[in-house]
C-alpha cells in the first residue's frame, strides 16, 4: 500500500512538475511558494536593439547560482522575433507561466517555465488587449487566483495617458476592463498595481502615456506641455469588486508599489519618478486610506529619477535605484513614516530595475529604463549585475554585458529556482 | 476596531455562530451581493471521479445544474491554512445555508481528494462522516476521489490547483483554492486562504443567484 501510495505521488509529481520562480519580495500574494533559499536563475526581459543580435525583444535566462559551472552566464534566450519596447513581466498564480509585454504594442508573450525553468519556452501570445479594452502598453502583470490583472499605460485612441486595467484568465481569455478613474480627483493615468488581500485593497499608481514614454527623453523634458502629462495620483480600489474607492494625491508620477510583507504592517510604499520622494500609503485610525510624503530620494532638484524600489521581506528596509546618477540607495524603514538613507553606491552609469532575494543577501540590478530614455554613447551600459549584500556593503559578484553579448537592453527581472520543482523522494 | 466589530457581528449571526469563531477574522466589509461582477473565468474541467460508493461518474455530474463550491483536499492534510480551513468554511456555510430557506436546494459542496492512492472511496466515506448525509437542511455535500493519478491529473491541471509532493514524499504541498462554479459549469470565483471566508462566499453565492432571477 505504501509503495502504491508513493508510486501515485511520484506519478503525480512528475506529471505536475511545477516551476518555482519569483521576484521574491514583490510578487502577488497569490503566487504559490516563494524561493526562500538560493535562486538559480534570473529571467531578464530584454528590449531588442536594431543591429544588435537579432534585434528582437527576448527573455534571457542568467544562471545565478554560485555553485553552478555556468554562474553569471547566459544559459538561455528566447526571442519574440519582434521589437515592442519590452518592459515588465509577471508570474501566473500557479507559477507555470510568465506573462511579459511591451509598451509600444499590445502583444503579451506567455512563456512556459514549468517544463524546464532553465529554458523558458514561448507558448502563447495574447493580442486582443487593444481591441477588447482600448488600452495600449501593458505594463504590470499581477496574478489573481486563476487570473492575470494587467495594468496598461496608454490607450489606442490618442496614445495619451488615459488608460486602465484588463483582467484575463490564466488561459488568456479576456474577462473585463476597468478604466482608471477620472472623477473625484482621478487623473486617468496608470502604472503599477499591488494588492493587500487581507484588506481587500488594490492600490494603483500613475505614470504617462505612449506619446511621452516613446519620445526621446531629451526632447520630452524641453516640452513643458508634454511634461504636464504625467500622473499625480494613486487609487485605492475595492479589490473584490474592482471599483475605485478613493483617489490619493501623490504628485510626481508614483511608480512601483510595494506592500510591506510583515504581517503586522498595514502600509505600502512608493517612489515618485519626477518628485523624487518616498510616499507612504496607510490606513489612519479611522480606517481611511491616506498618502503621505515621507522623505526625499537624493536631491529632488537634480531629478535623480527614482525608477525602481525593492522592499525587504520584513518591511524594514528598501532599495531605491535612481537612473540619472546610477545610484543604488538603501533606506532604513524601521519607521516607515521617516525612512532614513543609510547607504548608497554607484552601481552603473545608468541603473533601472532592482530585485533582491528573499533573504536580502543578494541584489540584482539592470540598466535599461526605456529605449528612448536610456543614455547614449559610453553611458549606455546594458547589463545585469549581481551583488552580495552583507548589511553594510554591496559587493559585485558577476556581470553580464548585454551589449557585448548582443542581447539588447536589460530591463525587468524575475527570479527562478529548480529546487522548488516537485520531486518525490523515497518513493 | 472595525475588524473586531465585524468578527463579532459574524459570530453573533445565527448562520455562522458555531464555526466563525474558529476562522481567521475577516478584516474588511465585503461588497454587497449583486453589487459586483463575478467573471466567467473558465469552464470547470471534466474528468472521471469516484463517489464514496466506489461508482465512477463524470465530474460534470457534480458541477452542472446548480451552484457548486468545490475544494481539493487530502484526508491527512494537517496544514491549518489548508484543508482544515476549507473544512471549517464549508461547515460554516452549511450552517448558514441551512438557516436560509431561500438557499435550500440551490447550492452543493464537492470535496475532491488529490491523493487517490490513500484517499480511497472507503477513506473518503469515513472522512465525510455525517457531512455526506442530507438531513433535509437543503444542501448536498458530495465527497469524491479518483481511481488514479492519471485520472486526477486533468482535473488538477484544469482547475489550476497547485500541488507538489514534499521532499519526504509523505505530504502534498498545495495552496488552498476553492472554486465557485455556476449552474452552467463555469468557474466564477477562486478563493485562496486570504479570501476564503464564509461571508465572502455567501455573498458570491447570492450574487450568482441574483443573476438567475
Amino acid at each position: 500500500m505504501r509503495r502504491l501510495h508513493c508510486f501515485a505521488l511520484t506519478t503525480l509529481a512528475l506529471a505536475l512538475s511545477g516551476p518555482a520562480s519569483a521576484d521574491e519580495t514583490c510578487n502577488s500574494p497569490y503566487i504559490s511558494k516563494l524561493i526562500k533559499g538560493q535562486e538559480d536563475y534570473v529571467y531578464v526581459w530584454t528590449l531588442g536593439v536594431e543591429g544588435l543580435g537579432d534585434g528582437s525583444d527576448k527573455l534571457v535566462t542568467v544562471d545565478v547560482n554560485p555553485k553552478s559551472k555556468s554562474y553569471g552566464k547566459v544559459i538561455s534566450s528566447v526571442s519574440t522575433g519582434t521589437r515592442a519596447e519590452a518592459h515588465h513581466m509577471g508570474f501566473t498564480d500557479d507559477r507555470r507561466h510568465i506573462w511579459a509585454g511591451g509598451l509600444s504594442a499590445n502583444t503579451i508573450w506567455v512563456f512556459d517555465i514549468a517544463g524546464d525553468p532553465a529554458k523558458p519556452k514561448l507558448v502563447r501570445t495574447v493580442s486582443d488587449l487593444g481591441d477588447k479594452s482600448g488600452f495600449l502598453g501593458p505594463h504590470t502583470y499581477y496574478a489573481l487566483p486563476g487570473r492575470m490583472l494587467v495594468q496598461a499605460l496608454s490607450n489606442t485612441k490618442d496614445k495619451g495617458g488615459q488608460t486602465g486595467m484588463a483582467l484575463y484568465s490564466n488561459q488568456g481569455k479576456f474577462l473585463d476592463a476597468k478604466a482608471m478613474p477620472t472623477a473625484n480627483g482621478g487623473d486617468g493615468y496608470g502604472y503599477d498595481l499591488a494588492v493587500n488581500p487581507k484588506k481587500n485593497v488594490l492600490l494603483t499608481s500613475s505614470f504617462s502615456g505612449y506619446a511621452n514614454y516613446m519620445r526621446p527623453l531629451g526632447d520630452l523634458i524641453k516640452d513643458a506641455e508634454a511634461m504636464k502629462n504625467f500622473g499625480n495620483t494613486m487609487v485605492v480600489w475595492d479589490l473584490k469588486a474592482l471599483k475605485p474607492q478613493k483617489v490619493l494625491s501623490v504628485p510626481g508620477a508614483p511608480l512601483e508599489i510595494r506592500w510591506s510583507l510583515n504581517p503586522k504592517d498595514n502600509w505600502a510604499i512608493t517612489a515618485t519618478a519626477l518628485g523624487s520622494k518616498l510616499w507612504l500609503v496607510k490606513q489612519d485610525a479611522g480606517g481611511d486610506w491616506t498618502a503621505k510624503d515621507v522623505g526625499a530620494i537624493g536631491d529632488p532638484s537634480k531629478i535623480p529619477l527614482p525608477v525602481d524600489i525593492s522592499i525587504r521581506r520584513d518591511g524594514k528596509g528598501l532599495w531605491v535605484n535612481t537612473f540619472m546618477d546610477g545610484k543604488t540607495r538603501y533606506f532604513d524603514l524601521s519607521n516607515p513614516e521617516a525612512p532614513k538613507q543609510t547607504y548608497e553606491k554607484v552601481t552603473g552609469k545608468q541603473v533601472n530595475m532592482i530585485s533582491q532575494s528573499w533573504d536580502g543577501k543578494r541584489v540584482y540590478i539592470t540598466s535599461s529604463l526605456l529605449a528612448n530614455w536610456d543614455k547614449g554613447g559610453a553611458d549606455n551600459e546594458q547589463f545585469i549585475r549581481g551583488f552580495a549584500w552583507n548589511g553594510k556593503e554591496l559587493a559585485q559578484k558577476f556581470e553580464v554585458d548585454f551589449n557585448k553579448e548582443q542581447l539588447g537592453r536589460a530591463h525587468h527581472m524575475k527570479l527562478g529556482s529548480k529546487a522548488l520543482q516537485a520531486k518525490a523522494e523515497g518513493g | 476596531m472595525k475588524r473586531l466589530a465585524l468578527a463579532a457581528a459574524l459570530a453573533a449571526a445565527p448562520a455562522f455562530a458555531h464555526h466563525v469563531e474558529l476562522l481567521p477574522p475577516l478584516d474588511f466589509v465585503p461588497p454587497a451581493p449583486g453589487s459586483y461582477v463575478l467573471h466567467h473565468i473558465m469552464p470547470a474541467p471534466e474528468g472521471r471521479v469516484l463517489g464514496v460508493d466506489g461508482r465512477a461518474a463524470p465530474l460534470s455530474r457534480y458541477t452542472h445544474g446548480g451552484i457548486t463550491l468545490l475544494g481539493f483536499i487530502y484526508t491527512t492534510c494537517s496544514d491549518p491554512d489548508g484543508c482544515p480551513l476549507a473544512y471549517r468554511v464549508f461547515d460554516a456555510l452549511k450552517e448558514a445555508i441551512a438557516s436560509r430557506h431561500e438557499l435550500h436546494g440551490k447550492v452543493r459542496f464537492v470535496t475532491l481528494s488529490f491523493d487517490p492512492a490513500r484517499d480511497t472511496p472507503e477513506v473518503m466515506k469515513s472522512y465525510a462522516g455525517s457531512r455526506a448525509l442530507d438531513k433535509g437542511n437543503g444542501l448536498r455535500w458530495t465527497f469524491l476521489t479518483t481511481r488514479s493519478a492519471r485520472e486526477l491529473m486533468p482535473l488538477v491541471e484544469g482547475f489550476g490547483q497547485d500541488v507538489r509532493v514534499t521532499r519526504n514524499g509523505r505530504e502534498l504541498s498545495h495552496v488552498l483554492k476553492v472554486f465557485l462554479i455556476d449552474a452552467g459549469g463555469d468557474v466564477r470565483e477562486i478563493y485562496s486562504s486570504n479570501f476564503l471566508h464564509p461571508q465572502v462566499v455567501l455573498n458570491d453565492i447570492e450574487t450568482l443567484l441574483a443573476e438567475e432571477r
